[in-house]
């Protein structure tokens, strides 16, 4: 039994699940779900397609390179049973994982940063721009500051007279 | 060596089916348009060409007949013995000289015909002469009809006639009825011959083959004979005397020594004797049946005698061969087909006394001596009077009986399943013959999948040190990320950011207006702003946003006021009292009275209208809350009304039906 990954979405493929295509020229290619199936049939790159691995590896926007990805590689020679080895496989796969979700961690941050400026910038320009939509000209002339003007509502006399006589 | 296959005999038609095979083919095969005002020497030649044609088709499917039934004088005295003892020899010749007759007869007819025709003068005349050579020869074949029935006859039962060579070994198995001839021919060949309680089971001659001394040989079972004079035979009988007649064989006689056939041994000796002349010149031997029952050594004195002279007779035989004078082992045999016991003991002493006395007369021929010059056997001349057998290593022999002791010893995978309970309930532990540093190891289950990772593809020798090394990568690298991030001023205050987020609600606010705007577009007419019958555009609304700007907006709701009260101030001056009259009722019922708005408002419910069917609005009202009150339970109980959708028909034939002029119709 073996985890595949799918070959548009490079997301894990469990037993039990998605469809294996085999060209003519003996190529296998596996999907998790049909929507990658459909992707497939209708000849669209991976590379391009925004939620795949592969447009965000390529993007720069997930991690490409990294010591852990070398731990996971699959091995043609199959070696002799030894409990101790893998006893320690085992453990050294969950921590092997933990690093690698550090490392990826970081890898956003370091990606999304440098953002903080260019977002003050967009929000002053914002402010300045719109400003007139909440606070009319004229008052903002009167009172320079950006705070908000309170609501008050004028109701006329007549009406109010009329309200009094169908109270009474 | 001629094989007598009767099998590629044509089928003979009967005189009806010949007749309309010529007649049509001569009606395809020739040109069948002609006109009376042909040139004459046309119309002649037309049905000359007819007459001829028939004649021509007539002439070669007798000849085919004639020539592939066989020639009783031509053919192996066996075969014209035996067609004549089947179908009469006589009768046979008869039938095929009356379709010669015919044949020779038809093409008379033809040529005196063709001779009239050439003077034939008209049309009418000619096509007369042709009806009447085509009518005679039709006749002609007509009376063939007997012959063509035997014919076909014959033809059918020579096709089933067993292939028997005369010339090769041949061994004959003869007998009374019952006494076992078939079951011994099933034991030897592979011939299923029906063996049957009662007599003449076999009605006719089968054959089978035996091997013996890498040569195959013949087996013929002949049916049953009796012992009668020759000429009250019957046909199945004169088979069997046919075939021994002719054939070159080796002769079992088969002897019932219990008696159970029916027929004493003193019948079968009866019976011997009486066909021995037919024995001639062939190796003979006695073989005694059914020693299950009655064992040779327990007959009667009478009996044995008799049996001694069958033998005697035989021996002659053998003498004759100019074989051992006192080779009386291969004369008399006893057997039981029943038990198989002494079976194979005769068939192999009657193949090699035949054989034998094949080779005998092949030495004693002319023939041998052609080939006799041609070969020579080289015995190579012993060197001295040492023995030399085969040399085997010591090595081998002691490999050979280990591996025998081994494969009695050895315990294998199935012995096991079956002494722990059988296939179902034991499965054999395929890690058994591990080869692992630690035998512990070798029940251990591995988990192929974890969290998401094949296992496999982790396994490493050297995976311990790469982790060690991995780790402190790490830890390098969270000590160097401690630095901090840049912390740039101008962030927001609390005053911008509410009024940045009163901005984006806004805009949104806007936005989301528009797509309604824009979506109830194509359904909603354009209005101009005056027809708003919503009362959307109150002034209270329009102070209320104006205030929220942070504008005065009372100036503004007055110049909106003064414009829409003006006009009717213009109007009616008179009309002040209406105005106080108004006053009583609210505001709202003012503006649906005023006759500034548009008229095309719709009435409240509860309005009298007068002429729509109630006298007063008091009325109306109690009928519309009689109304409500019948329907109020109804709907409680969430039943189905009056407007509640109801569909006529489930499946309108004009939805479920038809093709579609274009398209497909793969959806309904």
């Amino acid at each position: 039994m073996r985890l595949e990954k799918c070959w548009f979405c490079s997301s894990t493929v469990y037993p039990g699940h998605g469809i294996q295509f085999v060209r003519n020229d003996a190529k296998v290619f596996r999907f998790c779900r049909s929507k990658c199936h459909k992707n497939f049939k209708m000849k669209r790159n991976p590379r391009k397609v925004k939620w795949t691995k592969a447009y965000r590896r390529l993007h720069g926007k997930d991690m490409t390179q990294d010591s852990t990805f070398e731990f996971e590689r699959k091995r043609n020679r199959p070696e002799r049973y030894d409990r101790n080895l893998a006893e320690n496989t085992l453990k050294a796969i969950k921590k092997i994982d933990k690093v690698r979700e550090d490392r990826a961690a970081g890898h956003h941050t370091l990606r999304m940063k440098g953002k903080k400026a260019k977002k003050q910038r967009e929000e002053a320009k914002e402010l300045e721009q719109g400003i007139s939509l909440v606070k009319a000209p004229s008052v903002l002339q009167e009172e320079p500051s950006l705070t908000l003007p309170k609501i008050k509502v004028k109701v006329s006399h007549q009406e109010s007279q009329e309200n009094r006589a169908m109270e009474e | 060596m001629v094989q007598y296959n009767f099998k590629k005999i044509t089928v003979v038609p009967s005189a009806t089916d010949f007749i309309n095979i010529i007649l049509s083919r001569t009606q395809r095969q020739t040109p069948t348009v002609v006109h009376k005002g042909y040139a004459i020497s046309r119309l002649r030649q037309f049905y000359m060409r007819k007459v001829k044609y028939t004649q021509q088709n007539f002439h070669d499917k007798l000849s085919t007949i004639i020539e592939e039934f066989p020639r009783l004088d031509d053919i192996h005295p066996f075969y014209g013995d035996l067609l004549h003892v089947l179908y009469n020899k006589d009768h046979y010749k008869l039938a095929l000289g009356a379709i010669n007759t015919a044949r020779n007869q038809i093409g008379k007819v033809a040529k005196d015909y063709v001779k009239l025709l050439k003077y034939g003068d008209s049309l009418y005349r000619c096509k007369s002469l042709k009806v009447a050579a085509l009518g005679r020869m039709c006749t002609l074949v007509k009376k063939l009809s007997g012959s063509l029935a035997y014919l076909e006859q014959i033809r059918q039962h020579m096709a089933r006639l067993p292939s028997i060579d005369p010339n090769t070994r041949t061994l004959l198995i003869c007998g009374y009825p019952n006494v076992g001839k078939s079951s011994f021919m099933n034991k030897i060949t592979r011939a299923d011959v029906d063996v049957q309680p009662y007599a003449f089971t076999t009605k006719s001659l089968f054959v089978g083959h035996t091997d013996y001394k890498y040569l195959r040989y013949q087996v013929i079972d002949t049916p049953g004979i009796l012992d009668r004079p020759f000429e009250d035979r019957n046909i199945i009988e004169m088979c069997s005397i046919t075939a021994l007649a002719h054939l070159r064989s080796a002769v079992l006689f088969f002897l019932d020594i219990s008696g159970s056939c029916g027929y004493s041994i003193a019948q079968q000796a009866a019976l011997f004797h009486s066909i021995k002349s037919l024995f001639m010149n062939k190796p003979l031997m006695i073989v005694c049946n059914k020693t299950d029952l009655q064992p040779l050594e327990g007959l009667s004195e009478g009996d044995m005698k008799l049996v001694m002279e069958m033998k005697a007779e035989a021996m002659k035989t053998v003498i004759g061969q100019g074989g051992e004078a006192t080779d009386d082992e291969g004369v008399l045999l006893t057997m039981s087909t029943l038990t198989e016991d002494g079976v194979m003991a005769v068939k192999n002493a009657a193949c090699g006394r035949l054989l034998n006395q094949r080779v005998e007369i092949k030495m004693k021929s002319k023939k041998i001596n052609d080939c006799l010059n041609r070969f020579h056997v080289a015995i190579p001349k012993p060197r001295d009077q040492k023995e030399r057998p085969a040399c085997i290593p010591q090595a081998v022999l002691e490999a050979r009986a280990q591996q025998a002791a081994e494969k009695e010893k050895r315990k294998t995978e199935r012995d096991l399943e079956d002494e722990n309970g059988g296939a179902g309930v034991y499965s054999a532990s395929l890690k058994k013959n591990y080869i692992l540093a630690n035998e512990e190891w070798k029940e251990d289950i591995l988990p192929e999948i974890l969290d998401g990772h094949n296992v496999a593809d982790f396994i490493d020798p050297d995976i311990l040190m790469r982790l060690e090394e991995l780790e402190r990568e790490e830890g390098m690298r969270q000590v160097e990320d401690d630095e901090d991030f840049e912390m740039d001023g101008k962030d927001l205050t609390p005053e911008e950011q509410e009024a940045l987020a009163a901005i984006r609600k806004k805009k949104s606010m806007l936005i989301q207006q528009h797509r309604v705007k824009k979506s109830t577009a194509e359904s909603r007419p354009t209005v101009p702003r005056k027809f708003d019958k919503s009362r959307e555009f109150t002034t209270k609304r329009m102070g209320r946003q104006l205030s929220s700007l942070g504008l005065d907006p009372s100036l503004a709701i007055e110049r909106a006021r003064s414009r829409s009260r003006g006009r009717k101030r213009e109007r009616s001056p008179e009309r002040g009292d209406a105005m106080d009259v108004d006053t009583d009722e609210s505001n709202k019922k003012l503006r649906t009275r005023s006759r500034s708005r548009s008229r095309s408002m719709s009435r409240p419910p509860t309005e009298f209208v007068p002429g729509a069917g109630f006298k007063d609005s008091e009325q109306k009202v109690k009928a519309i809350k009689l109304a409500k009150k019948s329907v109020k339970k109804r709907n409680k109980n969430a039943r189905r009304g009056e407007a509640d959708r109801v569909i006529p028909t489930l499946k309108p034939k004009h939805l479920f039906s038809g093709k579609r002029s274009i398209g497909k119709t793969d959806r309904r």
